[in-house]
């Protein structure tokens, strides 16, 4: 047995425990983002910190073994600052946008992302529901509207905009006389009050990197008359959200800690978006954490490849092995890989 | 945008391209197969396996990737991941040649940079493929080729030169084309007893960077063109790096002479002074008066300091007067490759006596009282180790030496592998019999060829005289000892990630506990000592506890190695009781500042370390007093500078070593690493504001606490201890002013009235800045100027001049 303190409560623990079990025992809440029950440690996000004022060290709680004599303080102001540093830290190079530029700007707060996925995939049914429930909060403003979000949008910088305002304004007109909402967990979404992470500077292949959200050879409609024509323009919709927007842990602690986006990212390696056309997979590297959860989960399989760490230091990276094909990775563990990365880096594609 | 070089690699490995015309199939997989046969196929031996095949290969195809996990139970995602960690593995092919340019602090401090840029701009070596258009050179960046007295210093394939100037650069690669790839191998010691004279030649790295090995082949031609009665003795380093090659001749009655940087032809005149068949003594009186009229005369390739009498430590010379040998007994004497010289030496008595008459408590304790501590950089008390070693339980036992020697300016290690592997083994034998270990594993850096081959060299004497196998001096004691080459990364040095690496993967270190000393290698205890530490086992065990106590201070014992070097007079390889000021280094040893300068900080401890001012160089050497200062001892490197650098520039230096080197593993380390760099490189652009420094001094603070190993904790020391004490220059450089003008982009080259119009700068600028202008004073188009200094350095009037940008 080990005798240690934390925030002065004293505790009598088995030995071979980590400081992150005891405090979990005891109810002492610590975020983590690179550790997961059942994986070897890791410690490489450090927002697990606590001080052992013993000798006034930081540890990683999820991996820092629990000692005779410790003293571990883990709410004390300094160590919450240094946990916030690590969290900006990693948001310092999070190339990635949780909320699409497009609903961001809409003063009308409209699930603008949404909408065009329902309608590309010409689930037409739950885009009425949508557009129902958006109006009940809002009506619409598209009509009088000078079009932010078309203005807003990424596809502007590749050819023209998305025809938003039309596609809203065409599926407004779809709504049935005695407009009920179907389709009760089709919502709109209040403008986010939440912690949003903002891309940088893109340069001109990063762009062409999100044109394979795109349908192919897309026809592009400017008017929006038919089903089929807005079938068609959304689908040249470059879906600027992150697929993790409402379950992503490091935009929980970013919340949780009021963190604000820095400007001026950091770049370690150009965005890439690798799909993965068997498993329906999608790698979006720009916004991983590097924080090894996939790599652990993978580790021990002979026979299946999985995702491995590429480079050293700053500029290393998760990629699959380097004589291995994408979409020869990862055949069966590809939906557990989606649910243990903390951030959206790794999701179903469609 | 701008990518980092690495990225740009690894699309290239990404798009899996192939440029093997060269190397078919059949041969990677021939060759793939032949290694494997001797390394084996665990995942362990991943490391050995890519070393082997790039050996043979020159680089490592995709192919032969993906043919090694397709016979072996190594994974492609942990080949990938090792391959990619380790700097040694090459994904692309490169040139026939490969030119490293060492880029250790002393040689960054000389000038490196410019000779980086004009070696890519005389053989017009493409960025993005980086071979010349010939395909014969490749250039290669290498942390540190542990050659800091011959700063800076260029290695093609396997030939070293020193003091390398920018426009050096076509008669380097001239010299290196007509001498081919020759290897001179060195003559065997000789045994024979009755000789007239004893010719001892360094054959350390430096000296044979030097051109050591030409001058012994030279030495033993003479001798037979002669019939000279001579002894030829091969010698490991002496010290005196930035001289060599060294030559010594002891006549019979005990008279040393010492020549430095001898040259080739002057090898046959020395000789002929010194030893003639029938007259010898006549002639060495005679020629005495001679060759201090030589040495007078300002030859300047030809120095010689004479000795005479019986004591060799009452040398004239300062450079060894202040020093105390245990780690470097026997400098200069002993044949690093001899094991009956070792023996004669008293070595192998200490272990002897350990087996013999010892229990392993009494040894440990031996080693406690001594008072040593750890000479890889922390200070932990080896006694303290070596008991918990002793205590904790495994099947097998391991002790590991760690010499991945790392930091940039550092290359005790090396000298000691290189010039005393006996001893080094006979600690590391008496270290696994205190802790009962029969594993013992010598983990050298990759880029010390010579001291791998010198500690493979010494173990196999070893085996084959029984100092090393099973029942050694007839005793139930076995052991046995390996060599692990490390693949390049710095932060192997690690205990944690030193172990990483032997288990084959990349080398992350994780946190303590587990100590390696209780679940390291192979889950199993693993003693890990530096190669400093164990050298110098058995000096206290024949000497006792006491005799090594009575040198040093209260809390540090003993002596430290010191790699003196940077703009210093005598640079070299030192061995300072613990307590001496740096001052008495810098002045006594090295005989203060080269070159008239004046003497600004010295840098302890590399980039772990941090940079000492002049006026606090009275403070004495000791692990609490150096942390204390901000810096650490470290490993032992010491590299001095002057007026002339730049305090920005320097921690500028640092930080884009510690953050290439960074594992990547931790956030702190990682990215904070990576913001500092980038706050510091704007200061050095004058781009940065005074808010940006206060910003990076939280954010050093940040990481030294933040980060999970002591990679990350020292890493701000350098820009700490630049903040601490050379705050103004910082702030100066935010006003756009660098006053040692080496910030590149702070300073231009201006001509100045002394200026002849000789035409000699015009000539010889690469990028035709300067007209042609014959008996006018020349002008230098900034718009044009690369800043690449071959004008400066070509002026015979010294009236080209760095100046500030806006001056």
């Amino acid at each position: 047995m080990v005798k240690l303190k934390i925030n002065n409560t004293d505790y009598e623990v088995p030995d071979g425990l980590t400081i992150l079990d005891v405090a979990r025992g005891a109810g002492i809440k610590i975020p983590t983002l690179c550790h997961s029950d059942g994986l070897p440690h890791y410690s490489s996000c450090m927002v697990c910190m606590v001080k052992d004022n013993r000798t006034a060290n930081f540890l990683p709680s999820c991996s820092a073994l629990v000692q005779d004599g410790m003293d571990i303080d883990s709410s004390s102001e300094e160590v919450i600052s240094l946990r916030i540093k690590a969290v900006e830290l990693l948001l310092s190079e999070h190339r990635a946008e949780c909320e699409a530029p497009c609903k961001v700007v809409c003063p009308g707060g409209y699930n603008i992302p949404l909408m065009n996925r329902l309608l590309s995939a010409k689930n037409f049914e739950d885009a009425v529901n949508l557009s129902i429930a958006q109006l009940q909060s809002t009506p619409l403003l598209c009509t009088n509207c000078a079009g932010y979000c078309e203005n807003a949008c990424r596809r502007k910088k590749v050819d023209i905009p998305v025809s938003i305002r039309n596609m809203q304004i065409f599926i407004s007109q779809q709504i049935p006389q005695e407009n009920t909402l179907q389709n009760q967990n089709i919502l709109p979404l209040k403008k986010s009050k939440r912690f949003t992470s903002h891309i940088g500077k893109l340069d001109s292949t990063e762009l062409q990197e999100w044109l394979k959200e795109c349908g192919n050879d897309v026809t592009r409609f400017r008017e929006i008359v038919d089903t089929e024509s807005a079938a068609n323009e959304s689908e040249s919709c470059m879906h600027c959200d992150c697929r993790a927007v409402d379950n992503c842990r490091l935009r929980d602690i970013a919340d949780e800690f009021s963190v604000k986006d820095q400007g001026g990212k950091l770049v370690n390696s150009p965005i890439q978006k690798k799909i993965n056309i068997n498993s329906g997979l999608i790698f979006e590297n720009a916004k991983c954490i590097k924080c090894g959860l996939c790599v652990r989960l993978c580790e021990d399989s002979k026979e299946e490849s999985g995702l491995c760490f590429i480079n050293r230091g700053f500029v290393s990276i998760i990629s699959e092995p380097i004589t291995e094909d994408f979409n020869n990775i990862l055949k069966s563990k590809s939906n557990e890989v989606i649910e243990i990365c903390p951030t959206g880096a790794l999701s179903k594609f469609k | 945008m701008h990518f980092e070089k690495l990225n740009t690699d690894k699309n290239k490995i990404l798009t899996k391209s192939c440029n093997c015309e060269q190397t078919s199939a059949a041969d990677i997989t021939s060759v793939v197969d032949e290694v494997i046969q001797f390394t084996g196929r665990e995942p362990e031996k991943v490391i050995l396996i890519l070393q082997e095949v790039q050996k043979r290969l020159n680089w490592l195809p995709s192919e032969a990737l993906r043919y090694i996990c397709k016979v072996t139970d190594i994974t492609p995602a942990q080949i990938s991941g090792v391959s990619t960690f380790y700097s040694q593995f090459r994904h692309l092919p490169v040139g026939k040649h490969t030119i490293k340019i060492c880029a250790g602090t002393a040689c960054h401090v000389k000038g490196s940079p410019l000779i980086s840029d004009a070696f890519k701009r005389v053989l017009k070596i493409d960025n993005i493929r980086n071979v010349s258009p010939d395909d014969l050179f490749s250039i290669e960046e290498v942390a540190c080729l542990g050659c800091c007295t011959l700063a800076p210093v260029v290695q093609i394939d396997d030939k070293t030169y020193g003091h390398v100037k920018p426009t050096q650069v076509d008669e380097i690669i001239r010299d290196f084309m007509n001498s081919g790839n020759q290897n001179i191998s060195s003559p065997e010691p000789d045994i024979q007893e009755d000789f007239d004279a004893e010719i001892r030649i360094g054959i350390g790295s430096c000296c044979v960077a030097g051109g050591s090995r030409e001058i012994l082949s030279e030495i033993d031609d003479i001798r037979k063109k002669y019939n000279l009665n001579i002894r030829l003795k091969p010698v490991g380093c002496v010290g005196v790096c930035n001289q060599t090659p060294l030559m010594e001749i002891v006549t019979k009655d005990n008279l040393h002479s010492r020549y430095t940087k001898v040259s080739k032809p002057q090898v046959e005149e020395i000789l002929l002074k010194h030893i003639r068949p029938g007259t010898l003594n006549k002639r060495i009186k005679y020629n005495i008066n001679d060759l201090v009229d030589t040495f007078l005369s300002e030859d300047k390739l030809f120095g010689q300091i004479n000795i005479s009498g019986e004591l060799r430590e009452k040398y004239l010379n300062n450079f060894l007067n202040y020093q105390v040998h245990i780690s470097t007994i026997n400098s200069g004497i002993l044949s690093p490759e001899s094991y009956e010289e070792y023996c004669l030496s008293g070595g192998f008595e200490a272990l002897q006596k350990c087996i013999k008459e010892a229990d392993q408590e009494s040894i440990i304790r031996i080693i406690a009282e001594s008072g040593l501590r750890g000479r890889g950089g922390a200070g932990f008390p080896t006694g303290k180790k070596w008991e918990i070693s002793l205590k904790a339980t495994g099947e097998t036992k391991y002790v590991v030496c760690n010499g991945d020697e790392g930091d940039p300016g550092a290359f005790m290690d090396r000298m000691l592998l290189e010039s005393f592997p006996f001893r080094v083994i006979e600690g590391m034998l008496i270290a696994g019999y205190a802790t009962g270990a029969n594993e013992g594993i010598f983990y050298i850096r990759a880029e010390y060829p010579l001291a791998v081959t010198r500690v493979r060299r010494a173990l196999k004497l070893c085996y084959n005289n029984g100092v090393l196998g099973n029942r050694i001096f007839g005793s139930a004691f076995s052991f046995n000892i390996k060599i692990f080459e490390g693949a390049g990364a710095f932060v192997c040095g690690e205990e944690t990630a030193l172990i990483s690496s032997l288990e084959g993967k990349r080398g992350t270190p994780h946190l303590r506990p587990p100590y390696p000393v209780v679940k390291g290698f192979r889950d199993q205890p693993t003693l890990v000592n530096n190669v400093e530490t164990l050298s110098l086992v058995p000096w206290i065990i024949t000497n006792g506890a006491d005799s090594f106590r009575s040198v040093g201070t209260e809390k540090s014992k003993g002596t430290k190695v010191f790699a003196l070097a940077g703009k210093i007079s005598k640079g070299g390889l030192i061995e300072v009781p613990m307590g001496i000021t740096i001052r008495e280094i810098v002045e006594n040893i090295g005989d203060g500042v080269a070159d008239g300068n004046t003497f600004k900080a010295v840098q302890i401890g590399g980039p772990s370390g941090g940079c000492i001012p002049a006026s606090k160089a009275d403070t004495s050497i000791d692990y609490e007093e150096l942390i204390k200062l901000g810096a650490m001892m470290g490993s032992g490197g010491m590299v001095v500078l002057d007026n002339t650098d730049c305090m920005v520039d320097m921690a500028k230096y640092f930080l884009t070593f510690t953050h290439k080197q960074s594992c990547g593993k931790c956030t702190f380390c990682r990215i904070g690493t990576k913001q500092m760099l980038n706050i510091i490189t704007g200061l050095s652009e004058g781009k940065a504001t005074l808010k940006n420094i206060d910003e990076l001094e939280n954010l050093c603070i940040t990481v030294k606490n933040g980060s999970l190993c002591g990679l990350g904790k020292t890493a701000p020391n350098p820009v700490l201890t630049g903040l601490k004490y050379f705050r103004e220059e910082y702030e100066e450089h935010t006003r756009g002013i660098c006053r040692a003008n080496k910030c590149r982009d702070l300073i231009k080259y201006s001509v100045n009235d002394k200026c002849t119009g000789c035409t000699k700068c015009s000539q010889d600028c690469p990028v035709k800045a300067i007209p042609f202008t014959p008996y006018q004073k020349h002008e230098i188009n900034q718009l044009i100027c690369t800043k690449c200094d071959n004008c400066r350095i070509i002026c015979p009037e010294k009236a080209i001049e760095i100046i500030n940008i806006n001056g």
